[in-house]
């Protein structure tokens, strides 16, 4: 079998792990503001993950696609240090603010551009608006098969092997290439990338492909943006801390009945 | 007749002889080049200059074996026997030598002189031999060994002594002098010797044992014997001020760059297992033993820089330790205080932390979190910088103005103008029991009336946690923050909460032009010079639990018991394992933050409870957040929160100056 041509497309976002003194929530712009670094999606690191080690495993090429209105290659640039081959960036002031299916509609023009490819992989949702929709419309838009929730991934005589988290544990699926795979966190965090490769990355001169809607003849008519009807802080954000005294016993039956009555 | 002694006495051949012994001492010399060769090759450009103070103390420390007297007796006598016995007869083989070559003067009394200290020495020998034959095979030391190589050497040396005092009975059964009465074992075996017996056996008996005796020269370097070269290399180089390599930047590209003395600790190292006897993981049933790493870090350095590969034909140490054992250790420096040979096994482990980190692969999720969190907030919680100042909320602690009232140009032991800095640092800022240090720190500098500041939500944190899991380039990253914003703030006079940062500040910031100091160190400063007064008595027993990075990595011991002592009415009673010997808490090393999947049978939090618990103490003081989070937990898991407390230092001393506040 030919080595795998792996795509994987990741978001950037705002930190969803940043403390929450550094959100403010504005309830006239329906913004959401984050005083904290941008980081990759880490569902879609978890999809790089796999995709590095079916990489290892059986050689092969990666390609990350990362789409926005302006995309920071300091952040995305962690993905080539981690092991992708290459990064593709989708900017255009069109791109703003898009909603799941023509997030998908200007992926799925991308990864045609592109070609030649075996798998797509996406988070199985991103940590900022938690749809989880724009992976699978992607591959209806690309006609391929399409695998959600995997926690494992393998490509075995030219299959697809997914193991894929149901409620009750996971289910082994089988399909043909080309195909597209969403990936849940049980497969593992994206390696760690030691600050000193980081940066020696960020030294290096690299030409990183940039296009925009017109390179990627995308229909723009079908561009919509994300509308926000409302949105609302969490009514309250307060912690409150009791300790539950007595024996292991007496702490469980105690506890047990706190529960209940919060319930 | 003169006693006397005839070289090669009936021995034929005397050629061949020579012949064998010049090849041994080749192969031993070849052997001991290829040692130094492997150390040159894996150093970076570090120097050292020669120094006569190095070679005082070294040779102090191995006349008298100060090293292996520490923590045990037993086998520090067993290896003084052995030692000893060992060099009476190599000085007298080669005053042997000297008598039948250069100039005889071994004869008459003299002679007899001679002989019996040979015999003394062989005797020394074999006791310590023996004993260290049993104290391995028959009462099995638990931090012993018994590899191949073990067994084989220890055999080897006693076969060597036995056959020496054998051979000894023969001459003196074939020869039958008149003057044998200065010596004893000899003769008494003698005596069970037929003189045509002896006449006939003795050449074969000569050249055997003088074939074992040449082999043990020539094998020295390629077993765990080439500490006898080793170890005198590593005390030398452990005393002698080294120059520090002029690329920190290669070095910290590659984490990986070793220093001449701790290369020849890697060859010295006898594989003792005093530090996993020490070691506070080991002990809590955690699968990491640092001998095991010494071994493994020595072993990859000879197959990268040795053309032959490792030379130790008698050892296999191939996969005998893991990737994930390096995220055990907490760098708590038990190992290094007790072993032999100046080592610091947990730089080994350090350095192939920094190997696992620049690969990326294997490194804990948590700790994977964590590092990115450090990044990108500056501290290892997940809090965020506007939250750094909350513990102070209501305690009008003033904050270091840009262009503070300091030059910036003292030397690190000049005090300046400018207010003393209050480093609180980031699990003391963030941690909700840790907040108690700052707080009670910042009051008690006030009681004393002390111009203090501290550095608010501009305070970064040291790098010590990246430091310690080999994230090197994110250390130096932290520390050169630190670093600008001190020069910009003319910060001068630190004071730090955490005995890491303390560590971080004094020992891993080369050329850090202010001064540091732990909390402790002012507090016995202000109790000393009466501007803090323990005026009420607290009539209890308290036991001290000693940080880590406080005492055994910075020697201070005593500035935390003298302001405990300062109590009135207190009684300070110690630990089983106290000062140098004192047990981690098991928060060190970046073990803090670390999940699950780091995890021993027991805690070592709870093992250090429960000594603590025995004391009788009602309170267990300590001086540093870590400590102070990972005990008060512990407390907690192990129930004994009705016997037993867990203090600061700060908090304790408060109670006492503040009168009850
Ligand atoms: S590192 Fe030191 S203490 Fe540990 S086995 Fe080697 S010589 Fe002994
Ligand atoms: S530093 Fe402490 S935990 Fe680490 S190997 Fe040495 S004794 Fe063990």
């Amino acid at each position: 079998m030919k080595e795998p041509q792996i795509i994987v497309c990741a978001k950037q976002i705002p930190d969803p792990e940043a403390p929450f003194s550094d959100v403010t929530v504005n309830v006239e712009k329906k913004q959401v503001s984050v005083d904290a670094p941008d980081v990759i999606s880490p569902y879609d690191e978890n999809a790089l993950e796999a995709a590095i080690r079916i990489k290892e495993e059986l050689g092969g090429k990666i390609t990350v696609l990362s789409m926005g209105r302006k995309v920071s290659d300091t952040v995305l640039r962690k993905t080539i240090a981690a092991g992708a081959d290459s990064l593709v960036l989708l900017e255009d002031p069109l791109f703003e603010g898009l909603d799941s299916f023509s997030t998908a509609h200007v992926l799925s023009c991308a990864i045609k551009k592109i070609g030649d490819w075996d798998l797509v992989l996406t988070g199985r949702q991103a940590g900022d608006w938690d749809s989880g929709q724009v992976g699978l419309i992607l591959g209806e838009m690309l006609d391929v098969a399409c695998v959600s929730l995997a926690r494992s991934i393998k490509i075995d005589d030219g299959k697809l092997l997914v193991e894929k988290t149901v409620p009750v544990g996971y289910e082994v699926v089988e399909a043909a290439l080309p195909a597209l795979v969403t990936v849940s966190n049980e497969v593992g965090e994206l390696r760690y990338v030691a600050r000193s490769k980081m940066l020696g990355l960020l030294r290096r001169p690299m030409t990183i492909p940039k296009w925009n809607s017109k390179d990627l003849g995308c229909d723009v008519e079908r561009l919509r943006k994300l509308q926000l009807t409302e949105l609302a802080p969490p009514a309250d954000m307060g912690r409150e801390c009791t300790l539950i005294e007595g024996s292991a016993e007496e702490q469980a039956e105690r506890l047990a009945a706190v529960l209940a009555e919060l319930r | 007749m003169i006693p006397e002694r005839p070289m090669f006495w009936k021995i034929n051949d005397v050629w061949l002889f020579y012949t064998i012994a010049f090849l041994a001492i080749c192969i031993f010399a070849v052997g001991v080049g290829i040692h130094i060769s492997v150390w040159r090759k894996s150093t970076s450009k570090n120097k050292t200059s020669f120094s006569w103070q190095a070679v005082k103390q070294s040779i102090f420390e191995i006349v008298f074996g100060i090293r292996l007297f520490k923590g045990d007796i037993q086998a520090g006598i067993a290896h003084f026997l052995t030692f000893w016995g060992f060099i009476i007869l190599l000085i007298g083989t080669t005053l042997l030598a000297i008598d039948g070559h250069v100039y005889p003067f071994l004869t008459g009394k003299k002679y007899l002189f001679f002989g019996l200290s040979m015999e003394i020495g062989g005797m020394l020998l074999l006791a310590g031999i023996i004993w260290s034959l049993v104290r391995r095979y028959i009462q099995r030391a638990p931090r012993l060994e018994r590899r191949l190589e073990d067994g084989v050497v220890v055999l080897w040396f006693l076969v060597v002594v036995c056959s020496g005092f054998f051979l000894e009975a023969v001459i003196l059964s074939a020869q039958r002098p008149p003057w044998t009465e200065w010596a004893f074992f000899g003769p008494l075996i003698a005596g069970f010797i037929p003189q045509a017996t002896a006449l006939s056996i003795y050449p074969g008996l000569w050249w055997g044992h003088a074939l074992l005796c040449l082999a043990f020269i020539a094998a020295i370097p390629y077993t765990k014997l080439f500490h006898l070269v080793g170890a005198p290399a590593a005390y030398y180089l452990h005393h002698s001020p080294v120059e520090a390599s002029e690329e920190p930047e290669e070095a910290i590209a590659s984490g990986v760059q070793w220093e001449i003395a701790e290369t020849a600790f890697l060859d010295a190292c006898t594989r003792c297992g005093r530090c996993v006897q020490a070691c506070p993981s080991a002990g809590a049933g955690e699968p990491l033993s640092p001998r095991d790493f010494v071994q493994t870090a020595r072993h990859l350095l000879w197959q990268e820089h040795s053309p032959a590969g490792d030379i130790r034909f008698l050892l296999n140490v191939d996969g005998i330790e893991g990737d994930k054992a390096a995220w055990f250790c907490t760098t708590c420096g038990a190992c290094m205080e007790v072993c032999p040979v100046y080592g610091a096994p947990f730089r080994a482990v350090g350095k192939k932390r920094a190997m696992l980190i620049e690969e990326g692969k294997g490194v804990p999720d948590v700790l994977n979190q964590t590092l990115e969190r450090l990044f990108n907030y500056d501290n290892p919680w997940v809090s965020s910088k506007r939250d750094r100042t909350v513990w102070a909320k209501g305690l009008d602690v003033p904050v270091i103005k840009a262009g503070g009232k300091n030059d910036g140009s003292s030397p690190r032991q000049v005090l300046s103008r400018g207010p003393l800095c209050y480093f609180v640092g980031c699990t003391t800022s963030f941690d909700a029991r840790a907040q108690a240090i700052a707080v009670s720190f910042s009051k008690l500098l006030k009681l004393a009336g002390m111009d203090f500041a501290i550095l608010g939500d501009k305070e970064p944190c040291c790098g010590d946690i990246a430091r310690v899991v080999g994230e090197l380039g994110l250390f130096q990253e932290k520390m050169e923050g630190c670093s600008e914003l001190f020069e910009k703030l003319s910060v001068s006079d630190i004071v730090t909460s955490s005995p890491h940062c303390f560590h971080t500040f004094l020992n891993e910031y080369p050329g850090s032009m202010f001064r540091v100091r732990h909390y402790s160190a002012v507090l016995k400063d202000l109790v000393a010079g009466g501007k803090l007064e323990p005026k009420k008595a607290l009539d209890f027993t308290v036991t001290y639990h000693d940080p880590c990075y406080l005492g055994r990595h910075n020697r201070i011991f005593d500035d935390p018991r003298q302001v405990i002592r300062s109590i009135p009415g207190i009684k300070l009673v110690e630990m089983a394992h106290h000062g140098p010997d004192s047990l981690c808490c098991g928060g060190g090393g970046g073990r803090m933050w670390q999940g699950q999947e780091i995890r021993g049978e027991a805690r070592m939090s709870e093992i250090r409870i429960r000594e603590a618990h025995r004391t009788g103490a009602r309170v267990l003081v300590t001086a540093c957040p870590l400590c102070l989070i990972m005990l008060e937990d512990a407390l907690k898991t192990v129930g004994f929160e009705n016997e037993l407390k867990v203090m600061d230092l700060n908090e304790l001393l408060l109670q006492s100056v503040s009168d009850g506040q």
